[in-house]
């Protein structure tokens, strides 16, 4: 609907809505709503006749039905359907009312007879029944349950069990230390269904020597090896068992400088250039009287280590980058403006509000120091040390960045999710302090910060800008963030590998459960996707867009890599319209080479205002004056004007904000349909070709239509393959994907459906695959604002739980 | 010196005509064009223009890009050329070495610089910077000299563009004084109509295989929408333009309103802009009918004949009791014309209407908005107020009233089957923005290239937004109050709305900046004069080409390969902030600090190139195997010849 002014809030709406729709009165369901409940899960406490808000105005469109606090997630349930939802993926360890507990951030019970709100912490006592329940969820959605019905007792308590269950006091505590036992461990304690912590794909981990070993091989980066000092975590708490450093330096001269290095972590490899320049992080030396002589001697390896030899530069990160409590309240004010304030009243100053969150500000900074990270590496031969004081923060974010701009494998599915492993898991960021799972007090809430969350959406404006360059959609960068609050993967659990270990063989051992020949409790990798979702659905994160690495070339059944020609370079730059080409650099036959000058002024001009350029900034308008190749190297365009607001992610649950039958999932659509053509018709002609090849003269060529649910031809090449498999094995695997593929795109062409007149699904909205039916219940608030219901709440709360939300 | 070269592959007669003249300084040529029609080619004919080039002789290059028919001028890759590739009647007037371009990104630029009839062009010498600058005249809107000459004797000029940038120019004053420089003889071709001469528009005569003057009919638009019907008639009333010279000569009107009551409302409404007919919903018959305000005066005058028109237009339709009348002014500003004349409709006099203000501020407040605009945008973003600088030029803001509004009309139209009136003052500005918004919103036709000309051929340049005094076409008053960019606000929501349903347009961004470019580069006629009577006066069509001709004879660098014709769907955009952005494919484009966005269409073209091989494959192989399968079954030692092709993958 347009945009009519929203009714003010007025006192009026405290009183309790009327009960005018007999229909959905609760007698009504008579059949048993039980919770479906994952292994080593257990219900904590329930309430009946429960009624989830649904609408924003009115309660006509409300859910009956139970809610149950687990020791996993806030669970509704009801034979109710949600009004118009003819879409929803399904999540395998989520029913479509559930949030994990993880995921919530607060909990706000309120009575509106007595006019009473409470914030609920961990151990809180509750004074009055509560009538309603508001949970404000990590991932920005807002639910709201009302208890009109409901005892108000198990209501309660229910509401208790939440705050409390929320906010675990142990890390053992949390969900996943249950189900991983309670899955993989039979009751005797031996390992009985085999987890793959690899996400039963090829995502290396980085927690063994062969991982390094192929990265090195990989990046060309020879003057570099893999060391195992840190075995068994004795040097460094928060580094990983094996990591790279410079070929010249001695395990020994490592245990050595260790002592010296804040967290004794030895500066770390993450990454060569082709030019031989290597990126190296570094956290800060502790001695002073070391610092001068140790940095020297780190210098001095890694320039050992360039194949020119070449000096190195020092890029000291805190210095120029937002610290992560800067960037925490960043998200905090932006979350306050995507989805808390009434959408109508903060249209006005939408802008100077965004301006004034620094969310945007902070994204191009990340962004712009990786730009000048990579014109150090690329365009000065350089080798760079990113230092930072722990180097378990800042440097997670900008190595990463680096990386994805100058490395194609990154851009694909498992090499980004290798990166995320090598740069965030491995290297120690801390995951359970940042996502801030445990009972929160002042000191943990200084610990929170979305750091994770900033480096995704750097990662976005680089998808946006690039649309052809990544492997995947926004839709699995949406879903990777929403898959750090549950606390199940390995991923997003601990602050460092060491924890991990400590932790599971504590837990092991306090459950007797027999490791056996693992060292530790064998998590989920968050990269087993189908952990959460079936294949169907994880087609979802397939971008039809993307142009694959040396895509392959089948000719006469032998796989040739495929370059893009020249030719396919030219038709890019005459796709550019003359209109935007007029008035920039961008004769290509006259470009100028690497590095030389632009620029020669003459002396006579010299008073003319000259406007002074950087070279890197120089650097970056001379890429920009070419066609960009996604498998090149890509730059974001830096002005503040070319970065958006992630929309997907900040404004999905905004129903004010969905598009109906548009935003980006409708180009999504029209382009999945296209390749999923190709696809079938690439199928076919393979079909075709073996048919040729392998003679059958007795059969007749099967019929063509049922080709159309072949599997696709060329899976994408996955980096670290097995060896080419034998016949019969081909048969089977064949047989294999026959069963599980349902092709690599999530729309597909029907083989009834005549070519070329695809209808678009009536779900497609800028919201999807995500809907904000009941996931944003904010302007039900009582009718007012929660600024003003927290300013009013903050005389008799504790201030505890309020200081997340303070303005 | 210049030496003429006519290329003419295919032996046209055309040659001997086109001849260029060698110096053309005082050329005021009136070549009548009677005869277009019959030189008329087929496209792969229209390869032989005449093209003037100084001292050089043609290049293959040149006439590599003649046979593309690109009459927009690309730049030129040889470097040892420092001219533009010319169009047809164009020449060079002025040419100057040494003149150093201050470009607010890079610095000075020294490099040449000539002026044509048609253009601006200024090639940096510099090997290292091939930058070309190419403006047609028509852009400019203001050349002025800063400051006083040097001691080096240097002049510097400033030249503000309507395309939001300015460029700055320094150069050596000529030794003999007597001698024009440059500028000035650019200020000359600047504005042609200030100084009595014809726009280059007149000149140009370059023939597309099609007449882009015959794209809008305006029986056959209003046979598609099933028009005359029972309860609508098409009237002749204003055949000779004697009831409102602004308004079409084509109108519909209700078939209980004789031609003779219509007169009688014309003197009622503003400039004689009566409620006509813009669109019928072919479903529901609700319609949206347009008109300027009512003259009812600080008395409160009242026209028993136009409320018997407005009650007629909401008896038209079945379906509705109401009809809602949208003045699209603030109300301050609608009740603040009623000392001038003016007002607005009061609701006792016209029954079971029911009147809304849509709050869109005028074209003064809109120009002044640009102006903000521009400062924030050009040359250089302030990095760290980038957004608060944005919102305080207000221009978002009025997008979204503009585009509210409309949404409000569809919404009425569409959800609330009821027939809507729409008008502001004049009904010449923000009329045609809300209408024609409406409609896009509303019919799938006008999101379709053709249709998307017939739209703008209908609800602006037949219902006479005044184009010539908007933009100022050759006019060098620049501070003239009556320009305004209404035109580039309408289309600047258009782009919204292509960015809100990236799969309902058949157009994609570089149509709508191909418009708004030819808006100022008075190379066509189309948007040329004030109404549809002076364009017929001045014999448009037979003088000028049309901006369609130009378009729909390359199409398909204009079509948006996503698109999905829903014919059936009505299209409601969110009109919120969160999804307004500033187009900075336009308004920021000439910061070299920007790429345009990777060509995400460029991909898809490869997609669909890639399908159609692999379907062709496909099927040869089918055919095939079918013969192979007919020929093993007759003989059994049949051997098969193998003619498989590579197959590459990209995905």
């Amino acid at each position: 609907m347009f945009s009519v002014k929203p009714l003010k809030p007025t006192f009026k709406s405290y009183l309790p809505p009327l009960q005018t729709d007999l229909k959905k009165s609760p007698q009504l369901t008579i059949r048993k709503l039980e919770a479906k409940l994952l292994p080593g899960e257990i219900v904590v406490n329930e309430a009946n006749f429960v009624r989830k808000c649904i609408g924003a105005d009115s309660s006509q469109d409300d859910l009956w039905g139970k809610l149950i606090c687990t020791n996993f997630k806030v669970s509704f349930i009801t034979h109710n359907s949600l009004p118009q939802q003819n879409f929803k993926y399904v999540h395998r360890l989520l029913g479509e009312h559930d949030v994990p507990l993880a995921c919530v951030e607060q909990v706000v019970t309120v009575n509106d007879v007595k006019g009473k709100q409470k914030v609920l912490g961990s151990n809180k006592k509750l004074k009055f029944n509560p009538t309603e329940l508001i949970l404000y969820c990590k991932d920005l959605r807002i639910l709201r349950f009302r208890f009109d019905q409901a005892g108000p007792e198990s209501a309660k308590k229910v509401c208790l069990a939440i705050a409390h269950y929320s906010q675990p006091a142990d890390p053992q505590l949390l969900f996943g230390f249950e189900y991983v036992s309670s899955r993989y461990y039979g009751s005797s304690g031996e390992r009985v269904n085999g987890v793959d912590p690899g996400g039963g794909q090829q995502t290396p981990l980085f927690d063994r020597p062969s991982d390094w070993d192929r990265e090195i091989k990989r990046t060309g980066a020879s003057e570099w090896r893999v060391c195992s000092v840190n075995e068994g975590y004795t040097i460094s708490p928060s580094l990983p068992e094996y990591f790279v450093v410079p070929a010249s330096l001695a395990d020994q001269d490592l245990k050595q400088y260790a002592c010296s290095f804040t967290g004794q972590r030895i500066p770390l490899w993450c990454w060569n250039h082709p030019n031989g320049s290597a990126l190296v992080r570094m956290s800060s030396i502790s001695d002073p009287q070391q610092q001068r002589k140790l940095d020297q001697r780190i210098c001095s390896a890694i320039t050992k280590s360039h194949p020119q030899r070449c000096d190195v530069f020092k890029s000291d990160l805190d210095k120029q980058l937002p610290n992560i409590q800067e960037v925490q309240a960043a998200l905090v004010k932006l979350r306050q403006i995507c989805v808390i304030e009434p959408f109508e009243e903060s249209e006005e100053k939408w802008l100077s509000s965004l301006e004034s969150s620094r969310w945007m500000d902070y994204v191009r900074a990340f962004l712009r120091h990786a730009v000048e990270v990579v014109y150090t590496l690329e365009g000065k031969h350089t080798s760079v040390i990113l230092l930072e004081e722990e180097d378990r923060d800042l440097s997670c974010v900008v190595a990463g960045l680096v990386q994805l701009m100058l490395d194609p494998h990154c851009r694909s599915l498992l090499g980004f999710q290798a990166l995320v492993q090598k740069e965030w898991v491995m290297a120690g960021h801390r995951f359970l302090d940042r996502c801030n799972h445990l009972k929160r007090n002042e000191e943990r809430r200084k610990e929170e910060s979305p750091l994770f969350l900033l480096f995704l959406d750097c990662v976005w404006q680089l998808l946006n800008q690039y649309p052809s360059a990544f492997e995947f959609t926004e839709t699995y960068l949406t879903v990777l963030s929403d898959s750090m609050w549950i606390p199940i993967f390995s991923t997003f659990l601990f602050n460092c590998p060491k924890q991990r270990a400590e932790h599971s063989r504590d837990f092991a051992r306090s459950r007797s459960i027999r490791l056996g020949q693992d060292q530790a409790l064998r998590f989920p990798a968050v990269w087993d996707w189908s952990q959460q979702f079936s294949p169907k659905d994880q087609t979802l994160f397939n971008n039809p867009l993307y142009v694959g690495k040396g895509a392959t070339c089948v000719q006469n059944g032998a796989v040739k890599t495929f370059k893009r020609t020249k030719k396919s370079y030219s038709s890019t730059l005459r796709g550019l319209p003359p209109a935007l080409r007029n008035g920039q650099l961008s004769d290509l036959d006259t470009l100028p080479r690497r590095n030389s000058l632009v620029l020669r002024l003459r002396p006579e001009l010299g008073q003319a205002r000259e406007p002074c350029e950087t070279p890197c900034e120089r650097f970056v308008r001379e890429r920009f004056s070419r066609p960009a190749d996604p498998q090149g190297m890509l730059l974001p365009q830096l002005l503040p004007s070319h970065l958006s607001l992630w929309r997907l992610y900040f404004l999905r649950w905004v129903p004010e904000a969905r598009i109906p039958h548009g935003g980006p999932a409708t180009a999504f659509h029209k382009l999945s349909l296209l390749v999923d053509e190709i696809h079938t018709l690439q199928s076919r002609l393979r079909h075709y070709n073996t048919s040729n090849s392998t003679p059958t003269p007795t059969g007749p060529p099967p019929p063509a239509p049922s080709l159309a649910l072949s599997p696709p031809p060329n899976p994408p090449q996955r980096p670290h393959s097995l060896s080419r498999p034998q016949p019969e094995q081909q048969q089977q695997q064949q047989q294999q994907q026959q069963q599980q593929h349902h092709g690599r795109m999530y729309f597909r062409t029907s083989s009834s459906a005549p070519a070329g007149t695809p209808s678009t699904p009536d779900y497609l909205s800028s919201s999807f695959p995500f809907s904000p039916e009941g996931n944003l219940c904010r302007r039900g608030l009582l009718g007012t604002p929660l600024s003003k219901l927290l300013s009013g709440a903050r005389i008799w709360l504790s201030t505890e739980t309020l200081a997340n939300e303070a303005l | 010196m210049e030496k003429s070269g006519s290329v003419d592959s295919l032996g046209s007669k055309q040659s001997s005509s086109r001849q260029p003249s060698v110096d053309s300084l005082s050329s005021s040529s009136t070549t009548s064009r009677s005869d277009r029609s019959s030189q008329a080619k087929p496209p792969s004919a229209v390869s032989s223009d005449s093209v003037s080039v100084s001292d050089l002789p043609l290049s293959p290059e040149q006439l590599r890009a003649n046979i593309r028919n690109k009459p927009v001028p690309k730049v030129i890759r040889d470097s040892h050329k420092d001219e533009p590739q010319m169009l047809t009647k164009e020449t060079v007037q002025d040419m100057a070495k040494d003149v150093t371009y201050i470009c607010p990104f890079i610095g000075a630029l020294r490099g040449t610089l000539t002026v044509t009839n048609y253009r601006l062009f200024f090639r940096c010498m510099d090997r290292d910077a091939a930058l070309v600058l190419d403006i047609p005249l028509g852009v400019l809107s203001r050349v002025e000299k800063i400051g006083a000459a040097t001691s080096r004797g240097e002049v510097s000029y400033g030249i503000v563009c309507k395309d939001i940038r300015n460029l700055r120019f320094v150069h050596k004053q000529p030794d003999d004084t007597l001698k024009k420089s440059i500028f000035e003889n650019l200020m000359k071709f600047a504005f042609p109509v200030s100084n009595g001469q014809p726009l280059f528009a007149c000149e140009y005569d370059q023939v597309f295989p099609e007449n882009g003057w015959k794209v809008y009919d305006a029986l056959a638009e209003y046979k598609r929408q099933g028009l005359p019907n029972e309860s609508w008639r098409i009237s002749k009333v204003n055949d000779h333009y004697e009831l409102c010279d602004t308004y079409p000569s084509t109108l519909v009107v209700p078939v209980t309103i004789p031609d003779e009551e219509l007169k009688r409302v014309a003197a009622f409404r503003a400039k004689g802009r009566i409620s006509v007919l813009s669109w019928i919903h072919p479903e529901s018959q609700a319609t949206i009918t347009r008109c300027s305000q009512p003259m009812v005066g600080a008395n409160g005058k009242c026209s028993k004949e136009d409320e018997k028109l407005l009650q007629a237009i909401m008896d038209a339709n079945a379906q509705s009791h109401k009809l809602f009348i949208f003045d699209a002014r603030p109300s301050v500003n609608a009740a603040a014309n009623k000392m001038k004349g003016g007002g607005f409709e009061s609701e006792d006099a016209y029954q079971n209407a029911e009147l809304v203000f849509l709050d869109i501020q005028n074209l003064h407040v809109m120009r002044e908005s640009l102006r903000k605009l521009k400062e924030v945008v050009y040359p250089n973003i302030d990095e760290a107020h980038w957004l608060s600088n944005l919102e305080s030029t207000h221009w978002l803001e009025h997008i979204k009233a503009v585009l509210a509004g409309a949404l409000r009309i569809a919404d009425k139209v569409e959800s609330g089957k009821t027939s809507v009136v729409v008008h502001c003052s004049d009904g010449w500005d923000r009329t045609p923005q809300l209408t024609s918004l409406a409609m896009l919103m509303l019919d799938a036709h006008y999101r379709t290239i053709r249709g998307f000309q017939v739209l703008l051929e209908k609800e602006w340049l037949s219902f006479g937004h005044r184009f010539q005094l908007r933009i100022g076409h050759g006019d060098k008053n620049h501070t003239d109050a009556d320009r305004s960019p209404v035109f580039l606000q309408f289309i600047d929501c258009v782009w919204q709305m292509t960015r809100q349903f990236p799969a309902a347009f058949e157009f994609n961004e570089y149509f709508l900046i191909t418009i708004l470019d030819h808006l100022y580069s008075c190379l066509f006629g189309t948007f040329m004069c004030n109404s549809e009577q002076q364009r017929l006066k001045e014999e448009l069509p037979k003088k000028t080409v049309s901006l369609w001709s130009l378009i729909n004879s390359q199409l398909e660098e204009f079509c948006n390969p996503l698109y999905v014709n829903y014919s059936s769907h009505v299209l409601f955009p969110v009109v919120s902030m969160r999804h307004l952005e500033l187009w900075v494919g336009y308004y920021i484009r000439w910061n070299p600090r920007m790429r345009p966005q990777e060509p995400l269409h460029q991909r898809y073209k490869e997609l669909l190139a890639k399908r159609a091989e692999l379907q062709k494959r496909v099927e040869e192989l089918q055919r095939e195997v079918a013969n192979r399968a007919a020929a093993s079954s007759s003989e059994r030692a049949g051997s098969p010849t193998r003619s498989i092709t590579p197959v590459q993958t990209f995905v």
